[in-house]
C-alpha cells in the first residue's frame, strides 16, 4: 500500500488563447497510493475533470510531470498512451455510458476487443464481470432497454473488464437518483477493494466522497490551500 | 472480427436499432447502388450494340484483304490458286473495281462497280438501293468513265442492269457499291486485267479476327495483307471511344454518390463524436479510428457496389432476354435494344465503387481521427 500509483508534480493546464485564456490547473501536486480510493471534490469549473483527463492520459499537462505506477508518462507516444488507457486504466463517465448499437455484454467486452482479444473470450470475460455487478440477466439487452443505474453499472463493468490497475470515475453517480447513486457507489467501492484497484473519483456528492479513503478538495486553479491534505 | 470491423459492421447494419448512423449509411449505400446499377446497365447497353455491330461486321464484311504493295494490280502467278488450295476454310474473292455513276428514277449516284468472278447476279448495297429507290427487279443505268465513239461523238459507256439482290448492309458503309459477274463487267474494265484486290472471308464468322495471320505466310512479296482490325479500324476505334466516353460520363454518377457518401460520413463523424471519444478513452488509437471510418466507407462502397451491380446485371439481362425495347425495322441493324453484361464490366464497376467509397471516406476519417477526444467527451 505504500507505493505510489499516481505521482503528479506541478501540473498546470490552461485553455484558450491571449486574454481569453483560463488557467484551470496551476502547479497542482497529487499523490495517490496504490490501493487508495481518492475523492476529488470541488465546485464546477475548478479543473476536476481536467485533472482526471490528465491522469487518464487523455490530455497532456502544459507543465509538470505525471508518473503512473512509477512510469513517467511524458515520454509515452500516442499509441502507447492508447495502450495504457486500454490495459491499465479504467474509465467511468457521467454521460456516454454505453454504445447504443451494442448489447450490454458487447459494450462491456469492447476494451478487450480493442486489445485484440478474440470475440468469444472477450464476451465470456465481459459476462463474468457483468455478473459481478449483478447484470447477468441483462447481457443481451441494448442500452435503451436498461435503466440509468443499470447502464452505469454496465459502464463500471466495462471499465474493469480489462483488469486495470487505476480506475478513474468522473461523477459516476451524477446522472442517477439517490437510491441508484448509492447502489452504484457501493458497488464501485466493493470492486475497488476486491480487485485491489487504485481509484480516483470526481464527485459532487459529499456523502459519497466521505466514504473514500481520502478527499482532495479543489478550488480555483488547483487544490484549495485551506483544504490541502485532508484525509481520512 | 476486430473491434474496428465490429464497430463498422454495427454502425452500417444497425437499422433495426433505428440509429441515425445506420439510416445515413443506408442512404449512401442506396446512392452508391444506383450509381453502380446505372453504370452496369449503360456498359451492358454499349456492349450490346457493339457486339451486334461487330457480329454484323464478322458476318457480312471482309475478314482480310490482299492489296498490291505497289501499283494497282496484284502480282501474277499461281500463288492465289495455292492459297485457295491451302486454306479451304476461306472464301477467296478476286476484286476488280472501277468508279461508275448509277442512275435511276432521275437520281445519279457515284458508286463503285465491283467485279466478282462467277457472280451470276447483279447486287447493289443498301446505299445505292436507298438513294436511287431500288429493289429487286428494278433497273439501274450504270455509266463508266470509259468512252465509246458514237455518231454524237465520244460518250461514257452506259449499260442498263436489272437488280437481282439488295444485299445486307455493313456497319459504317457509306459508299454505293454495285457487284456484277465478269461477263457483265468486261465492258467496263480492261480485258485481261488482274485483280486489284482479293477479299478473304472465313466460313466461320467468329474466325474473322484471325484470317490475316493465317494467310500472312502464304502471300508473295509485293502483296500486303490488311487484317480485319485494320479494315475496320475507324469504326472499331469509334466504338471503343464511344464506350469509353459514355462509360466515363455515366461513371460521374459514382462520383456524385461518393460525394454523398463523404457528406454522410462527415455527418456520422459528428453524430458519433461522443462515442468515438469514449472508444478513444477505452484505448482505441487514432489510427484505429481512421480505419474505422474508412471501413464504414468501404462497407458502403462494397455493399452498394455489389447490390447495384447485381441489380443492374439482372435488369440488363431481363431487358435483353425479353426484348423489352424494340427498335424500328430497317433503321437499326438490330430488332431490339441489346444488352450484354460482361464480367470485365462488372469487375470495373465494383472497383470503381470501392475506389470511390475509399477516396470519399479518407477526409472524414482523417478528421475523426484527429478530433480532440476531450471535446467529444464534453459534447452533449
Amino acid at each position: 500500500m505504500s507505493e505510489l500509483a499516481v505521482r503528479a508534480v506541478g501540473l498546470a493546464k490552461g485553455f484558450g488563447e491571449g486574454t481569453a485564456r483560463v488557467e484551470v490547473l496551476r502547479g497542482l501536486d497529487v499523490q495517490v497510493k496504490t490501493g487508495e480510493m481518492l475523492a476529488v471534490v470541488g465546485p464546477s469549473g475548478v479543473g476536476k475533470s481536467t485533472l482526471l483527463h490528465i491522469l487518464g492520459l487523455l490530455d497532456r499537462p502544459d507543465a509538470g510531470t505525471l508518473e503512473l505506477f512509477g512510469c513517467d508518462t511524458a515520454g509515452l507516444r500516442v499509441e502507447e498512451r492508447a495502450r495504457w488507457r486500454n490495459q491499465k486504466i479504467g474509465y467511468v463517465f457521467q454521460f456516454h455510458a454505453l454504445l447504443p448499437e451494442f448489447t450490454l455484454v458487447e459494450n462491456a467486452a469492447m476494451p478487450l476487443l480493442i486489445a485484440g482479444i478474440k470475440r468469444r473470450e472477450a464476451l465470456e470475460r465481459a459476462a463474468a464481470v457483468l455478473d459481478a455487478v449483478g447484470l447477468s440477466p441483462r447481457l443481451d439487452h441494448f442500452p435503451d432497454q436498461l435503466s440509468g443505474g443499470e447502464q452505469q453499472r454496465g459502464a463500471l463493468a466495462r471499465a474493469l473488464v480489462a483488469g486495470p490497475r487505476l480506475l478513474l470515475a468522473d461523477e459516476p453517480t451524477g446522472n442517477l437518483d439517490a437510491a441508484n447513486a448509492h447502489v452504484v457507489f457501493a458497488l464501485l467501492k466493493e470492486l475497488h477493494l476486491s480487485r485491489r484497484l487504485t481509484s480516483v473519483i470526481v464527485t459532487h456528492n459529499e456523502a459519497l466522497a466521505g466514504q473514500c479513503d481520502r478527499i482532495l478538495p479543489m478550488a480555483g486553479a488547483g487544490v484549495s490551500e485551506a483544504s490541502k491534505g485532508v484525509s481520512r | 472480427m476486430t473491434a474496428v470491423l465490429l464497430l463498422a459492421h454495427r454502425w452500417l447494419l444497425a437499422l433495426r436499432r433505428r440509429t441515425h448512423v445506420a439510416t445515413v449509411s443506408a442512404i449512401s449505400m442506396v446512392a452508391m447502388a444506383l450509381g453502380a446499377a446505372a453504370l452496369v446497365v449503360t456498359l451492358a447497353l454499349l456492349e450490346g450494340f457493339q457486339h451486334a455491330i461487330r457480329g454484323q461486321l464478322e458476318r457480312g464484311g471482309v475478314h482480310a484483304r490482299l492489296l498490291p504493295a505497289r501499283g494497282s494490280e496484284l502480282p501474277e502467278g499461281e500463288w492465289l490458286a495455292a492459297l485457295r488450295q491451302r486454306h479451304p476454310q476461306l472464301e477467296v474473292e478476286e476484286i476488280r473495281s472501277t468508279a461508275v455513276w448509277c442512275m435511276a428514277n432521275g437520281v445519279a449516284l457515284p458508286a463503285e462497280l465491283e467485279v466478282v468472278a462467277g457472280l451470276p447476279r447483279v447486287e447493289v448495297n443498301p446505299v445505292v438501293a436507298a438513294r436511287l429507290g431500288l429493289s429487286p427487279g428494278s433497273e439501274v443505268v450504270v455509266a463508266s468513265s470509259r468512252l465509246v465513239l458514237t455518231p454524237l461523238g465520244p460518250l461514257p459507256l452506259r449499260r442498263r442492269l436489272r437488280v437481282d439482290v439488295v444485299r445486307e448492309g455493313r456497319p459504317g458503309e457509306e459508299r454505293g457499291v454495285v457487284r456484277v459477274g465478269e461477263g457483265l463487267a468486261q465492258a467496263f474494265l480492261d480485258v485481261g486485267r488482274g485483280p486489284q484486290a482479293v477479299a478473304l472471308r472465313a466460313r466461320e464468322a467468329k474466325e474473322a479476327w484471325g484470317v490475316a495471320s493465317i494467310v500472312q505466310e502464304d502471300v508473295p512479296e509485293g502483296v500486303v495483307v490488311q487484317s480485319f482490325q485494320e479494315l475496320n479500324r475507324p469504326l472499331l476505334a469509334a466504338l471503343a471511344l464511344e464506350r469509353t466516353m459514355i462509360g466515363f460520363a455515366v461513371a460521374l454518377v459514382m462520383v456524385v454518390a461518393a460525394l454523398n457518401l463523404l457528406c454522410n460520413l462527415a455527418l456520422v463523424a459528428a453524430e458519433k463524436r461522443a462515442d468515438v471519444a469514449l472508444l478513444a478513452a477505452m484505448g482505441l488509437s487514432g489510427r484505429a479510428i481512421f480505419r474505422l471510418f474508412v471501413s464504414v466507407g468501404a462497407g458502403v462502397g462494397v455493399l452498394g457496389g455489389v447490390l447495384g451491380t447485381a441489380a443492374g446485371a439482372v435488369l440488363a439481362f431481363l431487358l435483353d432476354r425479353t426484348q423489352a425495347l424494340p427498335l424500328p425495322r430497317g433503321v437499326f441493324v438490330v430488332s431490339h435494344v441489346p444488352f450484354r453484361v460482361q464480367g470485365e464490366a462488372i469487375a470495373v464497376v465494383l472497383a470503381i465503387s470501392l475506389a470511390a467509397a475509399l477516396l470519399a471516406s479518407l477526409a472524414p476519417a482523417r478528421a475523426a481521427a484527429r478530433r480532440d477526444v476531450l471535446q467529444g467527451l464534453r459534447y452533449e
